[in-house]
């Protein structure tokens, strides 16, 4: 991470202008503890009373990494229950992103959240079909498959 | 635009400063090797 993606001048820019970036040794106590870490590097996108609504573990190139902070920044929104906000950065990944590892997930709760905020069912088999259509090998389409029989 | 990522440290002034630029955390564990 250090000598690829953070030094990536559209990840910079896109860490300092949307996130509060926070660095903390493997080991360091109570933190080590509380967040069950066992591998380096773990990613996780806290809200702001410090809860963590998403984790990554592993490298993650520069353009993946953005992807990946925006879907956890969209999960946080869903979790607290703020559906248009989620919605929003689902859209960001989804519309800018398409081709990203993150993609299938956004496609998913954005289905999943629109339908929270509206009631209408719809948008779940909309979201399957284009899962279907574009991510046929995602586990998020095999996820989604219920919502086929959605008419 | 910004040239590097530049971490807070704490967990506290990092919360803190999420609360008040309504901003979440990136939280990196890292090993430095």
């Amino acid at each position: 991470m250090d000598a690829v993606t953070y030094p990536n001048e559209a990840v910079a820019e896109f860490v300092m202008t949307n996130l509060i970036p926070l660095r903390i040794q493997f080991d360091t106590q109570p933190h080590a503890t509380d967040f069950h870490l066992k591998w380096t590097p773990t990613l996780i996108t806290l809200d702001t009373d410090g809860v963590e609504h998403h984790r990554t573990v592993g490298f993650l190139a520069p353009e993946e990494l953005i992807a990946s902070l925006l879907l956890g920044m969209g999960k946080s929104c869903f979790e607290l229950g703020r559906f248009e906000d989620a919605i929003s950065f689902f859209n960001k990944i989804i519309d800018q992103r398409p081709k990203s590892h993150s993609t299938p997930e956004a496609v998913y709760l954005r289905g999943v959240a629109t339908y929270k905020s509206t009631n209408d069912p719809k948008p779940l088999r909309l979201a399957y079909d284009k899962l279907k259509a574009e991510y046929a090998d995602s586990e998020w389409t095999m996820r989604a498959q219920p919502y086929s029989l959605i008419g | 635009m910004a040239k590097s990522v530049v971490w807070e440290i704490s967990m506290d002034k990092a919360l803190s400063r999420a609360k008040s630029e309504n901003k979440h955390v990136l939280l990196d564990f890292f090993n430095p090797g």
